[in-house]
């Protein structure tokens, strides 16, 4: 694109992007330390048509904003021209709660969504960071989920259709609104946890869960680490079906909070099981009510304020997961650092925060990384400072499909226009 | 196939790894879609990954395509044989390669039988959860193909739910890992992609799977309506009530006579039945148990039958997995479909089929996974009455049609294959198809890999996807998309 001032691009555009609102950039728009040059806002998905045939004439640079909850997530994007933003797709399309799926547009927040489905006391039982201000679409293109993903799966288990439109302006749908379905390929999957690097969702199907009737949550309170494993062992083996077991760790704490979801007797009955058999690892609590919300409204903000802060995902084989805390533990230590670690301890998926310098993060993530090998575990930045991601391979180690996902970007973005750098493996 | 080719074939996977026995090689020309047949130019039986590497290098090399094959229990033609390629047929890469239990997973070789997965951790009491009705003879090499899932995938999803990891050869004969036994590997989800993609990307030569603790608590009750309908309104009944069971499955009068005369399940002789199993922790399903009974009461269920042990739990899947060949008993032949749609249009749904059979002349009885509205018509024809066959075939086509009117799918688990390639776009448009043809062309440009199967008219890789031209024999109604 010739070099034109911002104004002069807003002015071209008006007519080249269907319906959508257009303005020049904010200091809120900043997004990985740059200035995109022109901000799209699309009312529908001819709008996004129209606007990513037109960056694709003019061979803009294209970066997708939702609620701005994750702008500090993946490698930095090398250049933006065009931020199109989904603020004004926020739509739910569709509820089929006889059905038990709903149809959701990119734009609209987890929680406004939930609070919609709710009147058919249905949800999308996912409970990522920041869930008041992600969207449906961050949460899709990254995947992202939080502790329910225990008993109810991540994004990735529930999509069961996906609309896009390509970096040349096709719009192109996959799956559809039934929750067995296998016709074609499941790009639906593919564009799940894609960063943005294949194409821009503009709506995305879901299965829906019901909300539970009644919930408990367990909150162990453990003097060690090797006690909280022990919890985590004693609670895997068991036949309870707890719809999140979360540990909580850092110096001088080892807590984790298990959660009942089910009717009224079932939840209460499990949660006094769960009291019964891991009494002997920890002191035990049973929460519930008021007290039970802001338990987890607390352990769900714990990083929420801080857009800069340092959030590594660890994922293991989960028999794996406490040496790896323990080492943690060790490491950081010697390496002066602060940390919380908190996240699925049955799934061997947790979340680590880190405080210190610069440099002894990136040695950190270097350490955590030497532990694991491709396929057995990856630890993976999430969140963090321009400054760190630059300094770092955010995504770490890929392995042999890096040649594929590498084919697969060329063919869906060919001139390498979409969140260009930022996605996984540096696509 | 030239003679220098088949022996350089033989060279890798010796002379037991090859099939040239004419007798033998019937075998190989369908798989459960027994219609649709075509001779291999040869067969392999490779023992490791690297014989497939080699055989799929080779071809790669020349230009020869390749189908990989399980145990051919597929029924949309997904294993059928290219005439001028060479079939993989993975029958002898059945180990178990290794039982991970404190990580809750297992990795196999394809050739390894769905059951026997069960089987191997059942003791420790783990199991793997996709079950699909031809578990016992069913390799998870074809369940990853097809993503198959079974009457229990209503509460525990399907094949690409719980693969954690793959080797698979690359068409061009590289072998990648993707995935592996922790969750959340970085980079796209390949594997969600390849899950389902019917062969026609790679072949897979080890898999990762998760295996599940079995529950504590499994209790299946039998109910017995006067009516689809009726039957159907406690199926809405039971999941508004907020209720997940394991499974829900529901037979028709012409189904459930056929079980009982094949397999003498014992079923109440009516016009629907459920079957509604539910499971997990004790007092969960306890509770929710009693809430389904009342639902089936209050949606006027004419019998109810609860399993007390497991020898009657297992009389009642008896009958409902041998709907299928059980059908042999009351019809010469019969055509299964496989069509989804949204659970609320069953109604709508079994009425126009009801009225299809009327206008047809031909019987259609229905068994569907009816939690999550997968239907299973089977159309009964007579291959020696003239014309029937073709009848059948073009009702069971119609049926996918209304599958579509009501917002469904062509297929829930059977797969597109080359049964009904030429039916996907009436699913999704040109753009949609386009779209999915660059993920082949990511991992097969040189279209070598199962073609033919899946998609209709695919371009060649190097060709600029844009809006699909029709055939001039096309438009002259001379030929179809096939």
């Amino acid at each position: 694109m010739a070099v034109l001032s911002p104004s002069v691009i807003v002015e071209q555009s008006r007519s080249r992007v269907g319906q959508s609102v257009v303005r020049a950039s904010t200091d809120m728009d900043l997004t990985d330390g740059m200035q995109p040059r022109i901000v799209v806002e699309p009312f529908t998905a001819d709008d996004v048509v129209a606007t990513l045939a037109w960056a694709s004439t003019e061979r803009l640079t294209v970066m997708v904003a939702g609620g701005r909850s994750k702008q500090g997530w993946g490698a930095p994007a090398s250049s933006i021209d065009l931020l199109v933003s989904t603020a004004r797709l926020n739509r739910v399309v569709e509820h089929r709660h006889g059905d038990l799926t709903a149809t959701v547009e990119a734009g609209a927040t987890l929680a406004s969504v939930n609070s919609e489905l709710a009147r058919h006391r249905q949800w999308l039982p996912w409970d990522p960071p920041w869930s008041d201000r992600a969207t449906i679409g961050g949460i899709v293109a990254t995947n992202d989920s939080g502790p329910r993903r225990h008993g109810y799966g991540a994004p990735r288990d529930g999509i069961i259709g996906v609309s896009i439109v390509r970096a040349d302006g096709e719009l192109a749908k996959s799956g559809g609104i039934v929750v067995k379905n296998v016709a074609g390929y499941d790009v639906s999957r593919l564009v799940t946890g894609s960063f943005g690097c294949l194409g821009v969702i503009v709506t995305a199907t879901f299965k829906l869960s019901p909300i539970a009737i009644t919930s408990r949550t367990v909150a162990v309170e453990c003097d060690s680490l090797e006690s909280a494993e022990s919890v985590v062992r004693s609670l895997t083996l068991s036949a309870l079906t707890p719809t999140a077991m979360e540990l909580v760790t850092a110096a001088g704490q080892n807590r984790l909070l298990v959660r009942f979801e089910s009717i009224e007797e079932a939840s209460a009955q499990q949660s006094q099981e769960a009291c019964t058999l891991v009494g002997s690892f920890g002191q035990t609590e049973i929460l519930s009510g008021e007290d039970e919300s802001n338990l987890w409204q607390q352990h769900g903000v714990q990083w929420s304020g801080k857009p800069d802060v340092t959030l590594l995902k660890l994922s293991c084989v989960p028999a794996e997961l406490f040496p790896l805390l323990q080492f943690l533990r060790t490491a950081s230590i010697e390496n002066g650092l602060d940390y919380v670690a908190a996240g699925r301890a049955s799934l061997g998926v947790v979340d680590i925060s880190l405080e210190g310098s610069i440099g002894a993060q990136v040695r950190m993530i270097q350490l955590l990384r030497e532990q694991l090998t491709v396929g057995r575990g990856s630890v993976v930045v999430r969140n963090g400072s321009v400054t760190l991601r630059r300094k770092i391979d955010v995504w770490g180690e890929i392995g042999s499909g890096l040649r594929v996902m590498k084919a697969v970007k060329s063919r869906f973005d060919p001139d390498n226009r979409l969140s260009p750098g930022r996605g996984p493996g540096g696509l | 196939m030239e003679k220098c080719f088949l022996d350089q074939l033989a060279q890798i996977v010796g002379m037991d790894g090859m099939v040239r026995d004419d007798a033998e090689l019937l075998t190989y020309e369908t798989d459960g879609l027994v219609k649709l047949r075509s001779r291999p130019g040869a067969v392999v039986l490779p023992t490791s990954t690297e014989q497939v590497q080699a055989v799929v290098k080779l071809c790669h090399e020349s230009g020869v395509p390749f189908v990989a094959r399980g145990q051919g229990t597929g029924l949309s033609g997904g294993a059928m044989p290219h005439p001028d390629g060479v079939l993989i047929a993975l029958t002898r890469m059945n180990r178990i390669l290794d039982i991970d239990l404190p990580n809750r997973c297992i990795t196999v070789e394809p050739g390894v039988m769905n059951l026997d997965v069960s089987k191997a951790v059942s003791d420790e009491g783990y199991y793997y959860a996709p079950d699909p009705s031809s578990q016992v003879i069913c390799s998870i090499g074809g369940n990853l193909a097809e993503n198959s899932g079974g009457a229990h995938c209503l509460k525990y999803g399907f094949t690409v739910h719980h693969v954690l990891g793959v080797e698979a050869v690359l068409p061009d004969g590289d072998v990648v890992t993707l995935g592996g036994p922790a969750l959340d590997a970085p980079g796209l989800d390949l594997l969600g992609v390849l899950v389902g993609s019917e062969g026609t990307l790679a072949v897979v030569t080890k898999i990762t799977l998760n295996l599940l603790r079995k529950p504590a608590a499994v209790k299946t009750l039998l109910a017995a309506f006067d009516s689809t309908e009726a039957a159907g309104n406690a199926v809405s009944g039971i999941i508004g009530a907020g209720i997940i069971p394991a499974a829900v499955e529901m037979m028709d009068r012409v189904t459930i006579e056929a079980a009982e005369e094949a397999v003498h399940p014992n079923f109440p002789k009516t016009d629907a039945i459920l079957i509604v199993e539910l499971d997990g922790a004790e007092a969960d399903v306890s509770a929710l148990f009693r809430r389904v009974e009342e639902v089936c009461v209050e949606a006027k269920a004419c019998e109810i039958q609860i399993a007390k042990t497991n020898e009657q739990r297992a009389r009642f899947w008896q009958g409902r997995k041998a709907a299928f060949a059980a059908m042999g008993r009351v019809s010469p032949s019969y055509y299964v479909q496989d069509g989804v749609i949204p659970r609320t249009k069953l109604p709508e749904v079994l009425s126009r089929i009801a009225a299809l059979s009327e206008r047809s002349g031909l019987k259609i009885g229905n068994v569907f996974h009816a939690g999550d509205g997968n239907l299973h018509p089977l159309v009964c024809y007579d291959e020696r009455i003239p014309g029937q066959a073709d009848l059948a075939q073009d009702v069971a086509s119609e049926i996918l049609t209304y599958c579509l009117d009501a917002g469904g799918s062509i297929t829930g688990e059977h797969g597109v294959g080359a049964d009904k390639a030429k039916h996907l776009p009436k699913m999704f448009n040109d753009s949609d198809l386009d779209t999915m043809q660059l993920v082949r062309c990511a991992f097969d440009p040189g279209y070598i890999c199962n073609p033919g199967k899946v998609f209709p008219t695919p371009r060649l890789c190097g060709e600029v996807p844009g809006p699909y031209r029709q055939h001039p024999t096309e438009a002259a109604g001379l030929a179809e998309r096939f």
